[in-house]
């Protein structure tokens, strides 16, 4: 019996579900809440970012806030996180899959435990201990980079900084590249043995397989994990912000530039243009990923 | 030995590999934190620095604050109102996913611009504002940490033998449902706190002062201070967050088991 098919029989029975003072008093107590709460303090300042965004400074609608995407120093900057998004996507999603791949097909269940546990914390880890650490490691004067020196490689003359672009992939894929193994081990473990030996008894061989039925079935969950990688290095700012100490020419960081004033713009609403603009982008990302979760985890049980 | 076996070794290199990826800044970076610069040699100098600092228990304290109001915020919210989208409410699931799931794919930045414009006044001159925000920021995971758990464990049992033993609607949530999911309600809370305490974002583009734009700030004038600090907090919530993964299998295997 499903859940409102049993709630259904109860309901005849009133008495178990109390004094009744009607269907929708409970719905509005159980509901009410969260919807003020959401409400005042996520959509309200949500909608005030998206209507002040077609605001001129005299208070009239206008589209120049969007215009201003387009123009420098913002569409570089526009330019430089979707690169660093795809970049971090890409040299994350390929070590963090054919990482999921060799634990889920042949790990042991204690150890597919403990990698779960371990990727769950590193994912979580970000923001400025993560700069700061890789700061340590890494910077200049860094204990990595002097190790580095030891063994007779200046990784700094030979081009290397973690204050770039590429220093940033790097850093960020200490949390992606875990959030890979999360999102995509799922989908791996979901592919059944008996699909590999159907295929075989009906006389596959092994690349066969994965051209016409793993990769194929694998593609869409990883084109969703690839996505949620898009947006989360997209829209990631603490981590950047404190090793560049927003000197990288980055969209977020760029927002955060306009807020404090350190950059000034003739438009005062350019700013949540630039946040609307962030969201959307985003959305571009996750709707799919959201969606493709969704179908994928039909078949992944 | 079965790791020297042909199919094993892949997985034994990529395991090397990640592992090595995993330790090296941990490792060099703990190494740059006991760096004794005065006395060119090691030591916990730089820890018994921060610890004795001045403002170290004072933004602490903040942090942790607002870490609570915001878990006591998610706890009052969610935990009637996933109770009832498992019991009677099922109509609604799409309506309150929706809503709990949204602050996930909104860029924090973008949120808080819009903090800045729309908040009620009472709530732009006190910090704890902070509190309420969090407990957007961790809305999504709090929801699906506590939806697992309810849909994991026979609910509508329990709550009709409970209100047929006479309990009323308090009392079978405080006294029956949350003892029975209480791993869950751990996990949750335990999330909230780990992200709250490393928030970052929100607290310095609406300029207020806690425990992570201190570490930032005073980095400009003690680096390895900064980074001694750094290490703590990562170690710190590291282990909060190994405690969240080990509550939250007993729930998934067997409930009626750890009701003993």
């Amino acid at each position: 019996m499903t859940n409102q098919e049993v709630s259904s029989l109860n309901r005849k029975g009133a008495s178990k579900w109390g004094t009744l003072t009607g269907r929708s008093a409970r719905v509005a107590v159980a509901l009410l809440p969260l919807l003020v709460f959401m409400g005042i303090f996520f959509f309200a300042p949500l909608t005030a970012v998206i209507w002040d965004s077609f605001q001129s400074n005299d208070g009239l609608f206008t589209l120049q806030n969007y215009a201003d995407v387009f123009k420098e120093p913002i569409a570089t900057a526009m330019r430089t996180s979707l690169g660093l998004a795809l970049a971090s996507a890409v040299v994350s999603a390929i070590p963090g899959a054919v990482l999921a791949f060799l634990i889920e097909s042949r790990g042991s269940d204690r150890l597919r435990q403990l990698i779960s546990s371990v990727a769950g914390v590193l994912a979580n880890t970000g923001g400025v201990p993560l700069a700061f650490m890789f700061v340590a490691a890494l910077g200049a004067a860094g204990s990595a980079t002097g190790l580095f020196k030891l063994l007779g490689l200046d990784i700094y003359t030979a081009g290397f900084s973690l204050y770039t672009f590429w220093g940033l992939v790097l850093v960020y894929s200490y949390f992606q590249i875990p959030l890979m193994v999360i999102v995509f081990s799922p989908a791996i473990h979901g592919l059944r043995r008996e699909w590999n030996e159907a295929a075989k008894t009906l006389g596959a061989t092994g690349s066969q397989f994965w051209r016409h039925i793993g990769v194929p079935l694998l593609f869409p969950s990883f084109t969703s994990a690839f996505l949620l990688l898009f947006a989360s290095a997209f829209s990631a700012y603490a981590t950047a912000r404190a090793m560049t100490n927003g000197t990288i020419a980055l969209l977020p960081l760029m927002i955060g530039n306009l807020l404090d004033g350190n950059v000034i713009f003739d438009e005062v609403n350019l700013a949540k243009a630039l946040a609307v603009a962030m969201v959307v982008v985003t959305l571009l990302a996750m709707v799919p990923y959201l969606i493709i979760q969704r179908r994928a985890e039909r078949w992944q049980r | 030995m079965k790791i020297f076996t042909r199919r094993q070794l892949p997985l034994t290199i990529g395991l090397f590999l990640a592992t090595l990826f995993v330790l090296f800044p941990l490792v060099s970076a703990t190494e740059f934190s006991l760096r004794q610069p005065a006395t060119s040699n090691y030591g916990f100098a730089n820890y018994i620095w921060f610890f004795t600092a001045e403002d170290f228990g004072k933004y602490l304290g903040i942090s942790l604050g607002l870490a609570v109001v915001s878990a006591i915020i998610l706890l009052v919210i969610l935990v009637p109102t996933v109770i009832w989208l498992n019991l009677g409410g099922a109509r609604f699931r799409g309506l309150v996913e929706f809503v709990s799931l949204l602050p996930l794919v909104i860029p924090v930045v973008a949120l808080a611009i819009g903090a800045q414009t729309a908040l009620p006044d009472f709530a732009q001159t006190d910090e704890i504002i902070l509190g309420f925000m969090f407990a957007v920021l961790a809305m999504p995971y709090a929801y699906r940490t506590l939806d697992t758990g309810l849909r994991a464990i026979p609910l509508q049992t329990i709550v009709e033998a409970a209100r047929g033993l006479g309990a009323n609607w308090l009392h079978t949530i405080f006294r029956v449902v949350i003892p029975v999911v209480r791993s869950t309600v751990a996990s949750a809370l335990f999330m909230t706190l780990a992200l709250s305490l490393g928030e970052y974002t929100l607290t310095s583009l609406l300029h207020w002062d806690t425990f992570t734009t201190w570490v930032t700030t005073m980095s400009q004038s003690n680096i390895l201070g900064a980074i001694a600090l750094s290490m703590f907090s990562l170690i710190a919530v590291f282990g909060l967050l190994l405690i969240i993964s080990i509550f939250i299998r007993p729930t998934k295997s067997n409930v009626v088991a750890e009701e003993n």
